[in-house]
């Protein structure tokens, strides 16, 4: 499976304004199957890189591949297999729930009824009601569904839960990324874009953290769990002084120790541990933890 | 059976998937036979990625712990290991050594250490019984 052609391939991506670089030579690839998280905050780059994975902007220099074409050359090829739900999504206010989802069944080749009606029925959607008179999260829920009832290959979704309560907002994405994925898994990729990294902490296989239109840190969400340790040792006089390779940060308060270790973790471990520490514990970074300590 | 996973374990989230159901396995908690949770419920549940319950799953057809049947989902083997008796015995000794190695940094005795066996040992055979009383 890692031979085949990724759905996402992007080459030192620089997009400019004027002067100013939103995105600043940004490679990553997605493999086929996968959840990917396109982590940064605010301003780091994440809607240019999507705007330009989707011809709506053009790179100013690098190249972009989505299913091994290029998108500003194979615009309606590429577009047919995939589906975007922006971070503002907008319906015509006059269109019933109904009329939407005809609306957007017309431009596509499939359209999954039943998922349709599932969806519908789990988020407690009235199909008569107008939209205009959903709120900010059902409108939310309705995009979700019409991006996924023409099964994209990929999904391409852009903070997708920003704005919305947060306990409603977990329960939606992993009802929709369990639908899509359902079908026919080894070509549903889902690529998200996020700054709220906790809500997709278990749904991610891999990711890639951005700052100033740059890569900062991309690795496997296992991986990164297993290399990014929270270590905690408590004396029983003097805080030993360490100084070593993989620790990110540390923080003393009288004879307990804090240690955030980038890696390195088990060589931390064994030094405090010469030091003959009343306790000695390690736990792993979330993501979410992780994303906070890459961009501190 | 309730599985739980814990991002913070360090360990990854596949394999506290597949050491959770061996242990259920191991405990009576699924019986040879019975259906394992099929993979879109268990991954909404733990509100983790399906790949990540499939892989686990792979990974326990692999060890020849539950088995696939086609249209229907991963049921526990009837079967045993299918690996052989040195392979076996091979693969535990290598977690023997990484309990054995713990107890001296913990500073348990081999007595505790061996008492701690039994104990344990005899608590997944309660565990068993009570499970085949239903």
């Amino acid at each position: 499976m890692k031979t085949e052609q990724p759905v996402i391939e992007i080459n030192h991506l620089v997009r400019r304004y004027g002067r100013a670089d939103a995105v600043n030579g940004l490679s990553l690839s997605v493999r086929a199957g996968s959840c990917f998280g396109f982590f940064g905050r605010n301003g780091a780059g994440k809607t240019t890189t999507i705007k330009c994975l989707l011809n709506l902007l053009k790179p100013t220099l690098g190249s972009i591949s989505v299913f091994g074409m290029n998108p500003a050359e194979n615009e309606v090829a590429v577009k047919k297999r995939l589906a975007y739900v922006p971070d503002q999504v907008a319906f015509y206010p006059w269109m019933t729930v109904r009329d939407t989802l005809n609306y957007f069944a017309s431009f596509r080749e499939r359209w999954n009824q039943q998922t349709e009606k599932n969806l519908l029925g789990q988020f407690r959607l009235d199909p008569s009601e107008k939209v205009n008179g959903l709120s900010k999260g059902q409108k939310t829920q309705l995009a979700l569904i019409s991006a996924i009832c023409p099964e994209p290959e990929l999904l391409v979704l852009d903070e997708p839960t920003s704005g919305l309560d947060p306990i409603v907002r977990r329960e939606f994405i992993q009802t929709v990324i369990g639908a899509y994925q359902e079908a026919d898994p080894a070509n549903r990729t889902v690529f998200v874009s996020t700054h709220l990294i906790s809500e997709f902490e278990g749904l991610i296989d891999e990711f890639v953290i951005i700052e100033d239109g740059r890569e900062k840190l991309a690795l496997g969400a296992d991986a990164a769990r297993e290399k990014f340790k929270k270590i905690r040792a408590r004396f029983s006089g003097d805080v030993p002084a360490m100084q070593m390779p993989g620790i990110l940060d540390s923080r003393r308060d009288g004879r307990d120790l804090e240690i955030i270790a980038n890696g390195e973790a088990a060589n931390i471990m064994n030094r405090l541990r010469a030091h003959s520490p009343e306790s000695l514990t390690s736990e792993s970074l979330t993501l979410e933890d992780i994303f906070a300590v890459t961009l501190k | 059976m309730l599985i739980q996973v814990n991002f913070k374990s360090g360990k990854p989230v596949y394999l506290q998937v597949v050491d959770q159901i061996k242990a259920a396995a191991a405990s009576g908690g699924v019986r040879p036979g019975e259906p394992l949770p099929s993979i879109r419920p268990l991954a909404e549940q733990l509100r983790i990625n399906r790949n990540t319950v499939a892989k686990a799953f792979t990974e326990l057809e692999s060890q020849g712990i539950v088995e696939a049947i086609p249209g229907k989902g991963y049921f526990l083997s009837e079967n045993n290991s299918p690996f052989k008796k040195e392979v076996r015995h091979k693969m535990l000794t290598e977690e023997i050594d990484a309990a054995i190695v713990q107890a001296h940094h913990l500073q348990v005795s081999d007595e505790d250490f061996l008492a701690l066996v039994k104990k344990r040992l005899g608590i997944f055979e309660e565990k068993n019984k009570r499970a085949e009383r239903g």
